[in-house]
């Protein structure tokens, strides 16, 4: 797109709209007016009475911090997507690729259904749990690519596929042991990737974390544009290879470990959404990384609200929608326009 | 079908064609009675029925209510109840250990639509054991499923005795709690964390009709719901059910749920657990479920009931 200004306001509005849409619209239907009422008595000096206790909750307790949370969930993996993408150079990459979604899904479950030993647990939480078991999978992967001073790309992929498949199984044996059905079903939903229970508290976090990817990876976007055409070309070019590729491992490790940790691993967002924005604006990292944040924060905000509304009265889990809906829309985007990655 | 079950049934009709039909899939010899099973197949069972495994909990329980207990040779690794499955084999049912069961030698197997694979049976015929299905849609189900128990392994007396008390209790509760004309609305909770709860075609309904409240579930579509926290503000329940257990802390149901603090139930301190298998497990326990949870809605007009004490007369 020519005009990146214009991209900007327009990403900037449809996020405001988009905002209104999720904690307007729900698994229970509230009148837009007591909406807008609630916001208004929250607002400093403007002040006025909140509509009704029930309403003032499920707006502001429930609906807003969660929308909130699928902003952030939503915009750090897009960016965390288009920094793996680059740094393996294959447009499948996505931020689980290094094995932490799957890392962190057996510690979950390994915490969910008890099987940790009591003092672990009594140390631990369940988020916590997470963040650790993603990390425990990145970190043998890194190991596992890392000879000397380098870290080699294809070995870094083989570690990844296979962590996750190690993974991937020890959660299925824990599943299936489980004596527990009540937790059970807890932890599938959450396996299935889902934003239900965020509160307040909950973001601040997630929050820091993914603005810290979004800061990092928009000041590196020339070496990520370098690395694209390939490491020795960007060597030759005078970008630290090595060092990039170490930072970017880092701060996928600690963005998706954050991220995974409070929502599970939703699926399909920071796969689709980088390839649907480098459609749209190109390939340089200057617009590709921040107009993917908030592309990823729109998307997720619109898959939530189906996630809360396909129902009535029901949650679902986010991650099947936004394989449900990414998907028809991807392979209409792949189609129609002339793509090209990198 | 899968491999391992293709070769299982492969090995089986291979052996006893190479050992001279020691055991062949047909019955053959004795009387023989075709039953219709709650799939609608018609399963043929050589009487008398002497050994008999059970595939689901309940149904373990429904054998040991209708007075033919003796006759279990293996339950599966989920059961705990009554406490004299303690010191018989045991052997999983999810998945089916087909080699556990068909050394159990039994006559035949019950199994339950909502929990077992219907393809299960197939297995099993190939095994020579006929496999009855039995299924639970409504409380009257229990006593149903009692009575054919009974029938199916020569107890019909006792188990006719015990499906008719368990009905007198029914009735009783029936009697006293439909009179009651401000029915306090009940959320029944099978998970906590996640809201689990029952869709329409449920008996979970039944029984809270029958303890004097009125199910707020009852209208969603879907069978399995995953509630919303929404759903449960504005629906504003009276009451919260859970079976989380009895010595379960409704402090934790806040913590979990942080914005429910106007909610009614949780505003006036009635939140009440009970053990899972009361309301969960679809046996003759179902009824002691349903007199519990009226004593719990309507203290003063179920007072016996707190107490565990059945009307005089009846056998416990």
């Amino acid at each position: 797109m020519r005009k990146p200004v214009v991209t900007a306001l327009l990403l900037a509005a449809l996020l405001v709209v988009s905002t209104v849409a999720a904690v307007s619209f729900g698994s229970e239907s509230i009148a837009f007016r007591d909406v807008l009422g609630v916001f208004r008595s929250r607002l400093p000096f403007v002040g006025g009475a909140a509509p009704d206790a029930t309403v003032e909750q499920i707006v502001w307790q429930l609906r807003f911090p969660r929308a909130l949370l699928a902003m952030i969930v939503g915009g750090g993996l897009s960016i965390i997507g288009v920094a793996m993408q680059a740094l393996v150079r294959n447009p499948l990459a996505e931020p689980y690729i290094l094995g932490i979604s799957s890392g962190a899904s057996a510690g979950a479950s390994l915490f969910f259904l008890g099987l940790l030993p009591p003092l672990l647990t009594r140390a631990l939480t369940m988020p916590l749990a997470a963040f650790l078991g993603g990390w425990l999978a990145i970190t043998v992967v890194y190991l596992t690519a890392r000879t000397g001073a380098r870290v080699s790309v294809a070995r870094l992929l083989l570690a990844g596929v296979a962590m996750s498949a190690l993974m991937a199984s020890l959660t299925s044996f824990i599943t299936l042991v489980s004596p527990d059905p009540n937790r059970l079903r807890a932890v599938l939903f959450w396996l299935l990737g889902s934003l239900n229970g965020a509160h307040w508290s909950l973001l601040p976090f997630p929050a820091l974390t993914a603005v810290l990817g979004l800061v990092c990876l928009t000041a590196l976007a020339r070496p990520l544009d370098a690395l694209l055409t390939g490491e020795e070309p960007a060597f030759n070019l005078g970008v630290p290879v090595e060092t990039v590729k170490r930072l970017l491992i880092l701060l996928a490790a600690f963005v998706t470990g954050a991220l995974v940790a409070v929502s599970g691993a939703i699926g399909f967002v920071g796969l689709i959404v980088p390839h649907a924005v480098r459609a749209l604006v190109g390939v340089s990292h200057r617009r590709v990384v921040p107009t993917s944040f908030f592309a990823g924060a729109v998307f997720l905000l619109w898959a939530d609200l189906g996630a809360r509304a396909i129902l009535p009265s029901q949650d679902f889990p986010v991650g099947i929608i936004t394989a449900l809906a990414g998907a028809p829309f991807f392979l209409a985007l792949l189609r129609r326009n002339p793509y090209r990655f990198g | 079908m899968n491999p391992f079950r293709a070769f299982l049934v492969f090995f089986t009709l291979a052996t006893s064609g190479v050992f001279g039909c020691a055991k062949s899939p047909a019955p053959s010899g004795g009387e023989v009675r075709a039953f219709t099973d709650d799939l609608g197949r018609t399963v043929e069972l050589r009487q008398p029925v002497a050994r008999v495994a059970t595939v689901a909990p309940s149904l373990t329980e429904i054998v040991f209510t209708a007075g033919a207990g003796r006759k279990l040779v293996g339950v599966t690794t989920a059961d705990d109840y009554p406490p004299a499955v303690d010191t018989l084999p045991r052997f999983s049912a999810l998945p089916m250990n087909f080699e556990a069961v068909a050394a159990l030698r039994p006559d035949v197997v019950l199994g339950l639509t909502q929990i077992n694979n219907p393809r299960d049976a197939e297995t099993f015929a190939a095994l020579g054991i006929p496999m009855v299905f039995f299924s639970f849609r409504r409380l009257g189900d229990v006593m149903r499923v009692l009575r054919t128990t009974g029938d199916l392994l020569g107890a019909a007396a006792r188990a006719r005795a015990a499906a008719d008390s368990l009905q007198r209790l029914v009735d009783d509760l029936r009697a006293r709690s439909e009179a009651i004309e401000e029915r306090p609305r009940v959320l029944f909770l099978i998970g906590d964390g996640t809201l689990f709860a029952f869709g329409p075609e449920s008996y979970i309904h039944e029984l809270i009709f029958l303890a004097g409240g009125q199910s707020i579930t009852e209208d969603l579509t879907t069978e399995a719901p995953i509630l919303s926290d929404e759903f449960v503000l504005t629906s504003a329940p009276d009451v919260i059910v859970g079976a989380f257990g009895e010595d379960y802390d409704p402090a934790r149901l806040l913590a979990l749920h942080p914005t429910w603090t106007v909610v009614p139930a949780i505003r006036d301190g009635r939140v009440f657990s009970f053990a899972p298998d009361l309301f969960l497990r679809p046996g003759p326990r179902l009824v002691e479920g349903a007199r519990r949870l009226a004593a719990r809605l309507h203290p003063s007009l179920f007072a016996a009931e707190a107490t565990g004490e059945r009307p005089s007369g009846e056998r416990p």
